[in-house]
């Protein structure tokens, strides 16, 4: 059975993913969508701003998705599995999990990432933040969470454009220097074509396209992005060890990563990698290049880390590793 | 025996700001230079505590010492295969409370099967 994509909505208070999310349901490409809400507080509420749909819709209440529920969130992903393989509930062929605007979205991939039973039957799809086109720029000022759920994102989605044009008040570019790979859409009262959110993924060439990340003149002043680029193979060691290098000193600091890999262990057979903080999907290897660049591209967003000093790591890295292989 | 340069400025620069943003990183205060006793060598030196002495050895591998702690003997601290190794060792001594992670490979397929990975 083929695994069953999950998307995050993520997005601070106020920013419309309940919106946004009723808004898709009612998509008929989302039709056979469980979605999984969670509520900060003692009362669930965003729930029942979901319409009644066909959909399974499954609340998480009692704390934040990404604190003290995220056991919650494991088992809930689970019984919707084992009741789907049962012919119980809804056939549904997607997940879609609704976070609190306060939440950390990191640590609810890395559960997603890391939980053995659910690894087999899911595959992370997509993270998707709104960012409210009128209030986000103060956001984005007073709270941090809202800067990480930004630059984690996949797609970004502006709300409430009918109030605020975020190229004219700056905030399009603002999020394009936090997160330059991240497509910006926009959404008035959520509406906007559910196929242009989900699908895609990290083979996508796109994706690591540099000219991206040359030009950041209105950078964020903790996060920043980069695109490594080798045009050299890398050694499959090496790589191994930038990996552990990274989880183990830069922590919390190291927000995403996200690559394309030629290894030269396996010639023509670039490898993916994908991991947030400290947790990674193990590597896949793709049939082949996905575009004609054939260049390691890793595009890294981190909180204050220097891009410099990632290629210098990587640089040394390789010259040891290549120093011990000739030995 | 007077010790030979065995690499290029450009790789004593690249290992200069590897431990110099690493020393950023653990958030110690303090620098890093060549040593002038070592042409391959760099000396570490906090702000506060002892000074430690980071000597290469072709063709891979790393010694670290106390520099100096009294006069005419150094306290061997360890020795090291690569760089991930050598960072461990420092961050150890220069910061033992830095926060240390340790790289977690999820069960997940990174691609759904149905999304061409294998």
């Amino acid at each position: 059975m083929a695994a069953v994509p999950v998307s995050v909505i993520t997005g601070f208070l106020g920013s419309g993913k309940t919106t946004l999310l009723a808004s898709l349901l009612r998509d008929p490409a989302l039709a056979r969508t469980a979605v999984i809400v969670n509520e900060l507080g003692a009362v669930g509420l965003d729930h029942l701003l979901v319409e009644a749909s066909d959909e399974e819709i499954v609340a998480l209440d009692g704390g934040c998705v990404c604190c003290t529920v995220r056991g919650d969130l494991v088992r809930t992903a689970g019984d919707l599995l084992a009741r789907r393989a049962v012919g119980a509930g809804a056939a549904f062929e997607r997940i879609v999990i609704e976070t609190t605007g306060l939440a950390d979205p990191a640590p609810i991939l890395q559960a997603l990432m890391t939980d053995p039973v659910l690894a087999d039957a899911l595959c992370l799809e997509s993270v998707i933040a709104t960012v409210d086109a009128a209030a986000g720029a103060a956001t984005l000022d007073a709270h941090p969470e809202s800067v990480k759920q930004a630059a984690l994102a996949d797609r970004i989605v502006v709300t409430k454009t009918d109030l605020s044009d975020p190229a004219a008040n700056g905030l399009a570019e603002r999020l394009r220097a936090l997160n330059p790979a991240a497509p910006q859409l926009t959404a008035v009262h959520g509406a906007l074509d559910a196929s242009r959110l989900f699908g895609g993924g990290l083979y996508d060439p796109g994706l690591y396209d540099p000219r991206l990340y040359e030009v950041r003149a209105h950078g964020h002043a903790t996060v920043t992005t980069f695109c490594l680029r080798r045009g050299a193979p890398l050694r499959a060691v090496t790589l191994t060890l930038f990996l552990q290098v990274l989880a183990e000193h830069c922590g919390a600091g190291l927000l995403r990563l996200k690559g394309l890999v030629d290894v030269l262990e396996s010639p023509g057979r670039p490898a993916v990698i994908h991991g947030v903080q400290h947790v990674f999907h193990p590597p896949a290897w793709l049939e082949a290049w996905p575009d004609g660049d054939h260049s390691t591209r890793i595009v890294v967003i981190t909180l204050g880390l220097d891009a410099r000093w990632m290629e210098d790591l990587l640089d040394a890295l390789d010259d040891e590793v290549a120093a011990l292989q000739e030995r | 025996m007077i010790p030979v340069m065995q690499y290029d400025p450009a790789w004593h620069a690249r290992i200069l700001r590897v431990f110099s943003c690493a020393l950023r990183i653990w958030g110690v205060p303090g620098t890093v230079s060549r040593d002038p006793d070592d042409p391959d060598g760099f000396v570490v030196a906090p702000n506060t505590g002892p000074a430690m002495r980071v000597r290469h050895k072709a063709p891979a591998g790393w010694t670290v010492t106390l520099r100096d702690p009294a006069p005419g003997a150094q306290a061997p601290l360890g020795r090291h295969v690569g760089l991930p190794g050598l960072l461990r060792r420092l961050r150890a001594e220069l910061a033992p409370d830095a926060p240390a992670g340790r790289l977690v490979i999820g069960a997940q397929p990174l691609l759904g099967r149905d999304l061409g990975g294998r």
